[in-house]
């Protein structure tokens, strides 16, 4: 299997070489049988990526521990899911994981615009076929996951690092990885539109669309990393300015630039040269991302060690994009002349070039100090650090200006704002900000940066109330109905600019979040207890009570036992831990104990500890506000997604969406959103919860083996979990066992209860794993279909020349249809 | 080259510099060396007080723990050079003999004083190279 995983690894390679030349060739000689050919084999390079997938994930879930890769990050005793994980779990696998993404994204891509687009296609092709023959390339010469050991036979794996067997942690890189690769579409349009010459703004909107996919994903990935350190690290905070986490940071700065500056070019056609820069940027920039973390070129806690011919490969991969892509602008520069001029600084395309220099400053100055030791160790000899503290010190003013403009841009005018209209739109905003600027002032709140903070997001929350209201009411008259339905009725009719200020309003709940950080009430404490002793910090008491050793097959836990009274009432009793992992004890991992909250979260580490005299220190953090980045962000993504949904950003919804489905979408997500968020805030911690002891041996068996469903534990086991959930869930299953069931008869009832074998620890032997093993299979098998599929589609066309044609002629009137309706809704 | 333009770019011009010349001066303040042990102990009097980032790796068995409290000493070591360091606080969880770390404080005539929270211990991520992630390429021939 191995040796048939990097065959297909080199025929990618080959066919990934040949769709460039077959499409570079047919879009330059207008010849329309090899543009196809491109296609078909650029379709093909998806199939084998899918196909060396499927063998990937076998030799993962089977366990193929001859293969060096699997046996380096996976081991038999590893549950499913982590199993999967593993697959991105290091660097040769997340480079072959990132070539799949791409290509696949890339196969959808051409797929959709495929008639809209027919003169950017082979371009388009062609580039991104470069961009998989370079991470091809790197994996067969450098990088090749399925290199298997040539003289040692293991019996068992390694296992992946314990303090990646988290649930963030296992979704947070494909997400994160989904956005970086999405960015190579964009990418891939502007080079096509600047290598064809088809420069007018059609391209835009392909892009656009292709933009705010992966940029959604890298919010979301971006988040789940801060997750992770939050929860998992230990160290009381969710943002370190990390290497690894601003090499994420630095695309999406100017992906968000771009797609506020397109809306200029769009409505204005200007900042044409200023736009496709952007674009190659942020591709760049995720390349430099790459390279920056995986090279060794930045010291990083991540740790890459450094890799010379890596760093080399990279670098001329960089140097040859920046030269073409910049080049080409060069040869385009007569065609990317601007239509019209800046009329005046009051203007919203005037608010929107300020938010893109600062969203640049900002791109460049992560940028800057992150790679600050670097650069002074090769211009001074000397590697001189900057840390956390410095990148805050300088991105809090940044941010500050951002969301001012946040609450600018929406309420000039195009062109020109006139005075009179300045003032009946800036009244309101400016009033609440001085309000609240006011009330932190009284109650003592520091100015600087929280008090600030909070005067701004008041700014821009009464700048998208404002603009919601008077849209509201304005169409209320127009169409003569109620408030609500014309306010439903703004997102039908406008939906980008209205799911925009959605996304804003995500923006000041995380900045809500970041203001925390500089509130009073924010507080970190060590101290060292013995059991009995109590400490108090801020309104807190926490007493230590006990300190406990238990243990499961996968590891020991040392577990402090701490209840937290507040102002003297009962609070939460709490269960900070390390856990150390058989077979790497050397590396515990520390099991934060939380207690969320709207106004604070508590946050107890278990720092240190001795079982001989059962002290222990604990850290005790209060972070303020640190739940409304979350909320932020859902809100953010929330947004996006109605700013996509009736969009055909994906393929196959072709067919019109009637505009009164999008209301009824609108109320599915939002009942998603909050049925999401009911069921994740099921989980309380009831440590007082008394576990009864299971009557025989079949109930205890069985708590063992079902799963607490309130989705906040990570799965805990019933007999284990502490929460309200699990105890209404013992209840039920003591029950059946007291009405005489048998195992199988309870198993099956809470199948169909919770409607899938969820809520067993582990799969049932017979039907599951056995469809485990069957997935790669099936997923091979579909590729291989899918390649001859291709493949006889593709001789088809070959054999009969003209129907290329046919289809095309009748697409055209829809595709132009397509395009009316697009550029009729988007006037509003 | 019209005076819009001209005005532009001097605007542009202005801020740059405006901008870079203030990155540079809080970038002094805040600038920290990156050394590794066997650079700064053979003439440590020179290092005396200054901000540091120091690299090294932590020696077998000398890591100590007073007890009932959270000072730790340890001796940290790069080349032939060693040099012991004291802190007090919460240490990482990858923190433990041969560990690879940066610290971050000062050197003073004692030992190496590491500030707060100033242990980093390299992490093992899913990206390590290390030895045998090193070992698992293609051998050349």
């Amino acid at each position: 299997m191995a040796s048939l995983g990097s065959f297909l690894l080199l025929a990618a390679f080959v066919i990934a070489s040949g769709a460039f030349a077959a499409s570079f060739a047919g879009a330059r000689r207008r010849h329309n049988a090899l543009i196809l050919g491109g296609l078909g084999l650029f379709h093909v390079v998806t199939a084998i990526m899918l196909v060396a997938s499927a063998i990937m994930v076998h030799a993962f879930v089977t366990g193929d521990f001859t293969i060096r890769y699997v046996q380096h990050y996976s081991n038999s005793a590893q549950p499913l899911f982590y199993k999967l994980a593993s697959y991105w779990g290091g660097l040769d696998g997340s480079i072959m994981f990132w070539v799949t993404l791409l290509s696949a994204f890339g196969s959808v891509a051409v797929h959709v615009n495929r008639e809209r687009y027919r003169l950017l296609v082979p371009w388009v092709v062609a580039t991104i076929a470069v961009v998989e023959m370079f991470f091809l390339f790197l994996m067969v010469i450098h990088n090749n996951p399925f290199s298997t050991f040539l003289a040692t036979i293991h019996a068992d794996g390694e296992g992946l690092n314990p303090l990646l067997q988290n649930y963030y942690m296992a979704i947070h890189p494909p997400m994160l990885y989904i956005g970086f690769v999405g960015m190579t579409i964009p990418f891939a349009f502007g080079i096509a539109a600047l290598a064809s010459g088809q420069l007018d703004d059609s391209w835009l909107r392909a892009v656009r669309r292709w933009t705010m996919v992966p940029w959604l994903f890298l919010t979301v990935g971006l988040t789940l990393g801060a997750m992770w350190a939050y929860e998992e690290l230990g160290w009381g905070g969710y943002w370190g300015w990390d290497p690894v986490e601003n090499a994420g940071l630095l695309p999406w700065f100017t992906a968000t630039a771009f797609l506020h500056s397109v809306m200029v070019q769009e409505r204005r056609g200007m900042l044409k040269v200023w736009n496709i820069s952007l674009v190659i940027v942020t591709f760049f920039l995720t390349i430099f991302g790459t390279f920056m973390t995986r090279s060794g070129v930045v010291q990083s806690v991540h740790a890459f060690g450094e890799d010379r011919e890596l760093a080399l490969m990279f670098t001329a991969f960089m140097i040859f994009t920046l030269a073409v892509s910049f080049g080409l602008v060069i040869y385009r520069m007569p065609l990317l002349r601007s239509r019209n001029e800046l009329d005046s600084w009051a203007s919203r395309e005037a608010a929107f070039l300020a938010n893109n220099w600062v969203l640049l400053f900002a791109a460049f100055f992560v940028l800057f100090a992150t790679m600050f030791p670097t650069l002074s160790e090769a211009i001074r000899g000397e590697r001189l650090t900057v840390a956390g503290p410095f990148f805050n010190k300088w991105m809090t003013p940044v941010g500050f200006v951002l969301l001012f403009l946040t609450g600018v841009g929406p309420l000039l005018a195009w062109r020109k704002s006139s005075i009179a209209n300045m003032q009946t739109q800036f009244m309101w905003p400016a009033l609440a900000a001085l309000a609240v600027g006011g009330g932190m002032v009284a109650l003592g709140v520091p100015l600087w940066a929280s008090g600030v903070c909070f005067a701004l997001c008041a700014w821009v929350t009464t700048t998208v109330l404002q603009e919601f209201i008077r849209g509201a009411f304005v169409r209320k008259s127009a169409t003569g109905t109620d408030v609500l339905t014309a306010f439903i009725g703004l997102f039908t009719r406008s939906r980008r600019r209205y799911a925009g200020y959605i996304v804003h309003l995500g923006i000041v709940l995380i900045f809500l979040g970041f203001a925390g950080e500089g509130l009073n009430g924010k507080l970190q404490e060590e101290v060292g207890l013995k059991p009995g002793q109590n400490v108090v910090v801020g309104p807190y008491q926490v007493l230590f009570n006990a300190l406990k050793v238990t243990q499961d097959p996968q590891k020991q836990m040392i577990t402090a036992d701490v209840t937290v009274t507040r102002e003297g009432q009962p609070f939460a009793r709490m269960y900070p831990a390390r856990w150390y992992f058989v077979g790497r004890e050397g590396e515990p991992t520390t099991e934060v104990a939380l207690r969320r909250g709207f106004a604070h979260d508590l946050h107890l580490v278990l720092a240190n500890f001795e079982v001989g005299s059962q002290e222990v220190h604990l850290q005790i953090t209060i972070n303020p506000l640190v739940n409304w980045v979350w909320f932020g962000v859902s809100v953010m993504v929330l947004g996006t997604i109605i700013a996509l949904l009736p969009e055909r950003a994906f393929a196959f919804a072709t067919a019109p969406v009637p505009s009164s489905s999008v209301p009824t979408a609108l109320i599915l997500v939002i009942a998603l959103a909050l049925g999401g968020a009911r069921v994740a805030a099921q989980h309380v911690d009831q440590p007082q919860t008394v576990i009864l002891v299971p009557k025989t041996q079949l109930e205890k068996d069985l708590q063992g083996h079902l799963v607490c469903m309130c989705g906040g534990c990570g799965r805990k086991k019933i007999g284990e979990c502490t929460c309200p959930m699990a105890a209404d869930m013992r209840k039920e299953l003591a029950g059946h066992v007291a009405g005489g069931r048998s195992r199988d008869e309870i198993v099956q009832l809470f199948i169909k209860k919770w409607g899938s074998q969820e809520v067993l620890t582990e799969p049932i032997d017979r039907g599951f794993n056995r469809l485990a093993w069957l997935l790669p299979y099936g997923v091979g098998l579909g590729g291989i279909v899918l390649v001859g599929g291709v493949a006889m589609r593709w001789s088809r066309r070959r054999g009969n020349g003209t129907t290329p044609e046919a289809p095309a002629a009748v697409a055209a009137p829809s595709a132009l249809q397509d395009r009316l309706d697009d550029e009729l809704r988007e006037l509003d | 080259m019209s005076t819009r333009t001209s005005r532009a770019i001097l605007s542009v011009l202005i801020v740059g510099t405006a901008l870079g010349a203030l990155l540079f001066t809080t970038m002094a303040e805040s600038a920290a060396y990156y050394k590794e042990v066997h650079e700064v102990m053979p003439s440590p009097e020179q290092w005396y007080g200054k901000n540091m980032n120091l690299h090294g790796f932590v020696v077998d068995g000398s890591i100590e723990k007073r007890p009932n409290s959270l000072d730790y000493r340890f001796k940290v070591k790069n080349g032939d050079h060693t040099v012991t360091a004291t802190y007090t606080g919460t240490v990482p969880d990858t923190f433990k003999d041969g560990a690879e770390v940066v610290l971050t404080g000062t050197l003073e005539p004692g030992g190496f004083q590491v500030k707060r929270n100033g242990v980093t211990a390299k992490c093992p991520s899913r990206y390590d190279p290390d030895q045998k992630a090193a070992s698992a390429r293609p051998v050349s021939y």
